[in-house]
């Protein structure tokens, strides 16, 4: 199996494919992250830049994932622990 | 209240290693104590274990720190590597000679015959975890292997098509064996299987070639290479390269087919179900099979097969459901090579779990089996193994799943551009590692039952 049969895209999605290396993307974001992180050299300032945007708008959803995870840690710490006293 | 806990870790402690007296370990006296508190309690603080470690893998994000730790690498030079080579290879076939003559020569006690110790415990039990705590050496010592370079070869065409499926089959054929017949108390019904392994092993390397028969065919050598991909330790054309442990499995194309995932599940599903014979549940499921008069074997056939559809329809479904949560173009196929090889993690642990103690208790009997391959004994040496070493055997099927879960963090951060994709695309992932924990978790909290019918 080539790298290539790695990539189905049904023909009625929409995909953004990356210029360099043909790959297919569900998202815009997605994209361009993918370009800063394996073609940085390459790129051009306004690249460079949809880079930093898409970085920075997942360190947002990335902060209120970690707030939830936490949130689940801490339930399952204590419910554990109440069932412990109990049984 | 810790007083209570403390004993009920003790317990599972203990489970874990009465477990140990299954099948190969058939010579051990297992230890078997009822737990303290309720199974479904037991299973659910052991999936909720993994699922608490995935959360916390998740919060490392930062790509680089990943690779730092998964590109750690250093190689070390192997001096007179060809003197060294040639001596572990005539260790193996040495070892293959001891197996024929102690099994049909050897006395009948199964713990002072040397055959039956050196397959179960030297080679079943302590070289498959050196495979995965060290490195893989049975691609050296295997005595197939180093007889098969010497024969001619026709070099006949291997279908492509057949790709690991053979291994496949021949690694749930061979554990069907090991679980329906006494290859662990017969010495001579053992050595005459491995007869049998030779003619067909052999047999197939001429036709194929050596390099064809086991680098896609041949179940055990497969086996000990995806052991060996979870230890520190390779080999490469210098000598020796060192990583740290599993991060190796975080790599492209380790797994590569849907042939090959399947055989990783294989290896999963088997572990298991060498414990899982040994319940009275899987009593209970067998008797009213072969009151309805389907044959005993038959019934140990379709359960193993069940169990195995079971496990890997698991997979494969999680890894449509991955294709789906990480909102990507990468088949549903290519996510589930990628996310195989932590499972081997996850068997590594569990086999540690098994086998240590075991291995431990009678490898004084192996030496001195060894030592005088055709002595009968009067009393077999064995090393006491304290109650707290269970211990490590929880530790282990812990460390195992730990691994599994960071590994599979790994390949994730490797696979999406994007981080918060990367988190999502393990959660079905996760979901079926807490379901494979439970499982075995429940197998390891069940009485131990006599095999029905065998």
């Amino acid at each position: 199996m080539s790298e290539h049969d790695d990539y189905h895209v049904p023909p009625t999605e929409s995909v953004y494919e990356c210029e360099y290396c043909e790959r297919p993307f569900a998202r815009e974001e997605l994209r361009a992250l993918h370009r800063g992180l394996e073609h940085a050299s390459a790129l051009d300032d306004e690249e460079v830049e949809q880079f930093r945007d898409a970085h920075g708008g997942e360190d947002e959803s990335l902060r209120l994932f970690r707030l939830k995870a936490l949130a689940v840690l801490v339930v399952l710490y204590f419910t554990l622990l109440m069932i412990y006293a109990v049984v | 209240m810790l007083r209570r806990r403390a004993v009920a870790v003790a317990a599972l402690v203990l489970l874990a290693v009465g477990r140990a007296s299954a099948h190969g370990g058939s010579l051990a006296e297992g230890v078997r104590e009822p737990l303290t508190i309720p199974t479904w309690l037991f299973l659910s603080t052991g999936g909720a274990a993994v699922g608490a470690s995935f959360l916390l893998a998740s919060f490392v994000t930062d790509r680089s720190l990943i690779d730092a730790i998964h590109d750690w690498r250093r190689s070390v030079p192997v001096p007179a590597r060809r003197i060294l080579v040639g001596i572990l290879r005539a260790l193996g076939v040495a070892g293959l000679a001891v197996v024929f003559v102690a099994g049909y020569l050897g006395p009948e006690e199964p713990r002072a015959n040397a055959a039956i110790l050196l397959v179960w415990v030297g080679w079943w039990a302590g070289l498959s975890m050196s495979a995965y705590l060290l490195g893989n050496s049975w691609a050296v010592l295997n005595p197939w292997r180093t007889i098969a370079d010497l024969l001619p070869s026709l070099d006949l065409p291997y279908p492509d098509r057949l790709g690991a499926w053979p291994s496949v089959l021949g690694l749930l054929g061979l554990v069907f064996l090991e679980v329906v017949s006494p290859l662990a108390e017969n010495a001579s019904l053992l050595a005459t299987t491995v007869l049998a392994y030779s003619v067909v092993t052999l047999a197939g390397a001429v036709l194929v070639g050596p390099e064809t028969w086991f680098g896609k065919v041949d179940p055990p050598a497969r086996v000990f290479r995806y052991y060996g991909r979870v230890a520190p330790i390779a080999a490469d054309e210098d000598g020796l390269r060192v990583r740290l442990p599993g991060t190796a499995l975080s790599e492209r194309r380790l797994v590569d087919g849907r042939d090959e995932v399947a055989f990783v599940v294989a290896l999963l599903w088997v572990t298991t179900f060498d414990g899982f014979v040994a319940t009275p549940a899987w009593a209970d499921v067998a008797r009213p099979l072969v009151s309805a008069g389907l044959p005993p074997l038959a019934t140990y056939l379709f359960g193993m097969l069940v169990g195995f559809a079971l496990f890997s329809s698991l997979y494969f479904f999680a890894a449509d459901l991955a294709h789906r949560s990480a909102d990507t173009f990468l088949t549903p196929a290519a996510l589930a090579e990628r996310f195989a090889p932590p499972l081997l993690a996850i068997v590594a642990g569990y086999h540690v779990a098994h086998y240590l103690d075991y291995f431990l208790g009678l490898s004084p009997a192996l030496a001195e089996a060894l030592a005088a391959p055709l002595a009968t004994r009067e009393a077999i040496l064995t090393l006491p193994i304290p109650g707290w070493f269970g211990g490590f055997s929880l530790a282990s099927i812990i460390v195992g799943h730990l691994l599994a879960i960071w590994v599979a963090h790994a390949a994730a951060y490797d696979l999406f551009p994007g981080r918060l994709q990367a988190i999502r695309s393990q959660y079905p992932f996760i979901a079926v590692m807490v379901v494979y924990t439970m499982t075995s978790l429940w197998v390891i909290s069940q009485p131990d039952a006599a095999l029905p019918y065998l």
